[in-house]
């Protein structure tokens, strides 16, 4: 192994390990009630990890966003994807930071906007960022899985920022990464669960029916991580904004299948409030359609590549990996 | 967990790609019918040309004829030409699995016999596995060779064996010892189509080709040093040739050229439902093609692959039956005649092969479920 990997290694299994202990059903449902949770962030923030991929910091982009993938496998109640681009866009803090959407005199879908020190805002329209360094919440908000998005006020006293790659690719990376996680836990669950669940006096899991299911889902699972990863590799390269369309498209349709072979599998107890599958399905779901969903980002690629024109599409899609 | 790394191909390989696409280019003459399906145009004349650039047994030994190349670079050339819609269907199977068998497990005089012909472009062969009464239940085979003095005696039927009335050899998976079940008492052996008396009858297919075929064996008699590698061995030979069968390019190629004359026949300037439509098929082609280069890379660090494979050819069958349907529904009404058309009904026709050749997509997702560990 390289130094780099073993880095990034040390920083999964810390995470891993961090996540396992303090991100379990019981803190999930109190996020979703609102409340912060602050010892989660108070750990994550002694590791540094709020600083993955800034300059300084000894880690790469690449490390920020495989942190991402692992947070989104134990569906971390924190806007972890949006102060981490944060950090990186600018000089690196110790604030929880938020990013969010431009609209009007607004910035809305702003992650845990109410809790946020500064909030970015991006226009995807005409790629323009500014910093907001006092935000003021408008309204509350919750996306689909009970995560805060919050509308803050557009003022015109906003700081604009340079940002390197296209910061609105850049968002739709982190819940690339944020999906990608989540269908490998929305996997773990299911074969977790039709080991345990007997009927007709045997495991769900001997059921071919029910092995084909997750098998499916295994498959969609290892797309959603390799397109995941390809993405990534691409920050920095021409085809940054086109290889993000592909990937934030093609997680989509995993999120979808995977979503519904494993409530199916799951049975009511999938379907209950007590049972932590939904934590998963729901925000895999509303990942979906946050910055860009499958069909945003298919007319991007295929605007991309029919400019081309037929004859080029092969070689397009033979560059890179 | 099943994971496929980052592998990318190294810039070593851009010299032979560039190669290969102006070697297509001058060889265009060969494309009666751009087709991506790797079993569909079977030219001896373009694969005795692909021999002569040392483009087939690209990874094998120098000594019997090999380039002992990387699979990455196989994997250049596989993709370049299944990609262009070049006929590469005769020598197919010899290279991605005859040869790659006989490597491992044949006899040195086997390998020094065939191989240097497979590399060459001058030796085909085809897969005797499948019989009337055994599909995916593959150790169910009832072909029996019988040991007699120095020969075998071969008796029994095999089916659906693409392009056994062209090909010049066999491999056939046969039972050495019909005392023993299942598994054991199974070997390979080889039979020359042209020359040791078999009757090979072809089967129209739907498509309206005749690529596959029946091939009946009665009492054919070949010498006994045609079994391949050690008598009883059959079973872990044929499982690891499934391997190589499985994880391809050709996997989620079949129906690219589709692909192509969409992007042709909806213009530079598409529509947001064509657009979005060129892209899903783009977003699923660019992830299947790196995790199938990731399993590349497995088999050049020596790997087993059999798991991934099987994934890799599970979601590019699935996908290889919904690029043609999306294409479809997206296509602009100007693509009812022309170019289009032809490419889209001449894949869909095949397309219900896509998930049965090679292992049927219901025999894979058990492969895969074995790989979560839940059977
Ligand atoms: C175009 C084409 C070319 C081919 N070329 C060759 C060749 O060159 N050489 C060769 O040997 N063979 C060849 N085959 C045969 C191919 O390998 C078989 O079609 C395949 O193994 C399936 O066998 P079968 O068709 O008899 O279907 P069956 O095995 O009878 O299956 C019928 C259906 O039942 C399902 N099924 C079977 N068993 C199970 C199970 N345990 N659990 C769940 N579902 C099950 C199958 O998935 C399938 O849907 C070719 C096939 C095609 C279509």
């Amino acid at each position: 192994m390289s130094e780099a990997q073993e880095t990034r290694q040390i920083i999964l299994d810390t995470a891993e390990r961090m996540f396992g202990d303090l991100c379990d059903k019981q803190l999930l449902d109190a996020a979703e009630q609102g409340e912060f949770a602050a010892p989660l962030w108070e750990q994550i923030a002694a590791n540094g990890f709020h600083h993955l991929g800034a300059a300084a910091s000894g880690t790469s982009a690449a490390d920020l966003y495989a942190f991402l993938m692992t947070c989104g496998r134990h569906a971390v109640p924190l806007p972890l994807a949006e102060t981490l681009l944060v950090n990186n866009w600018r000089e690196p803090d110790n604030g929880l930071y938020s990013i969010g959407i431009v609209d009007g005199d607004e910035v809305v879908d702003v992650p845990w906007g109410r809790r946020a020190e500064a909030v970015i805002a991006v226009n995807p329209a005409t790629g323009a960022v500014c910093a907001i360094d006092t935000p003021e919440v408008v309204r509350q908000s919750v996306n689909m899985a009970g995560e805060p998005r919050d509308v803050v006020r557009l003022t015109s006293d906003a700081v604009p920022l340079e940002v390197a790659d296209d910061p609105f690719a850049q968002l739709a990376l982190t819940r690339a990464n944020l999906m990608a996680g989540g269908v490998q836990a929305l996997l773990e669950l299911g074969i977790t669960f039709a080991s345990e669940r007997e009927q007709f006096g045997r495991q769900i899991s001997k059921f071919q029916a029910i092995q084909h299911s997750l098998a499916i889902i295994a498959s969609e699972a290892a797309a959603a991580r390799r397109a995941a990863d390809a993405a990534v590799d691409a920050l920095g390269d021409e085809r940054f904004v086109v290889e993000v369309a592909a990937s934030k498209a093609r997680i989509g349709e995993a999120v979808t299948v995977a979503a519904e072979q494993v409530h199916q599998i799951h049975g009511a107890m999938g379907f209950t409030h007590e049972h932590r599958l939904h934590h998963f399905s729901r925000r895999t779901w509303a990942w979906r359609d946050e910055f860009g969903n499958e069909f945003f980002w298919q007319q991007r690629l295929g605007a991309h590549l029919a400019n081309l024109g037929a004859d080029k599409v092969w070689s397009f899609m033979a560059t890179r990996g | 967990m099943l994971q496929f790394d980052r592998v990318s191909l190294d810039s070593d390989t851009e010299t032979l790609r560039a190669q290969v696409r102006e070697f297509l280019e001058d060889n265009e003459s060969h494309f009666t019918t751009p087709n991506s399906d790797f079993g569909t145009g079977h030219d001896p004349e373009f694969s005795r040309k692909l021999g002569e650039r040392g483009w087939i047994g690209m990874t094998w030994p120098k000594r019997y004829g090999g380039g002992e190349r990387t699979f990455f670079e196989r994997y250049v050339v596989t993709e370049e030409t299944l990609a262009a819609g070049a006929p590469v269907s005769a020598h197919w199977i010899a290279d991605r699995q005859s040869g790659p068998l006989l490597l491992r497990f044949g006899t040195e005089a086997q390998r020094e016999t065939y191989l240097p012909q497979i590399t060459a472009g001058e030796a085909y062969f085809s897969i005797g596995m499948s019989e009337p009464d055994t599909g995916s239940d593959l150790a169910s085979v009832r072909t029996t060779a019988i040991k007699e003095g120095d020969q075998y005696r071969i008796n029994g039927t095999k089916i659906w064996t693409t392009d056994a009335h062209r090909n010049h050899f066999i491999i056939c998976l046969v039972r050495t010892d019909p005392s023993a079940t299942r598994h054991d008492g199974l070997s390979q052996i080889i039979v020359d189509l042209k020359n040791d008396g078999v009757d090979v009858r072809p089967i129209a297919n739907m498509a309206g080709g005749e690529d596959f075929n029946e091939v009946v064996f009665d009492d054919v008699m070949v010498p006994a040093d045609r079994i391949v590698g050690e008598p009883g061995n059959g079973w872990t030979q044929v499982t690891s040739e499934l391997a190589y069968e499985r994880s391809g390019p050709e996997r989620f190629l079949s129906a690219f050229r589709v692909f192509v004359e969409l992007v042709r026949a909806c213009g530079p300037d598409p529509a947001a439902h064509e657009a979005a439509a060129i892209g899903r098929i783009a977003a699923h082609l660019m992830t299947m093609r790196r995790m199938s280069i990731s399993v590349a890379g497995m088999l050049q660090g020596g790997k087993d692959v059999a798991v991934e494979a099987a994934l890799v050819k599970e979601l590019g069958n699935n996908f290889e039956k919904v690029l043609p349907e999306i294409a479809r529904l997206a296509a602009p009404e100007s693509a009812i005649k022309g170019r289009f058309r032809e490419t889209f009904e001449e894949t869909m026709l095949l397309s219900p092969s896509f998930t049965l050749r090679g292992g049927t997509r219901e025999i894979l997702r058990g492969v895969i479920a074995r790989g979560l560990g839940l059977r």
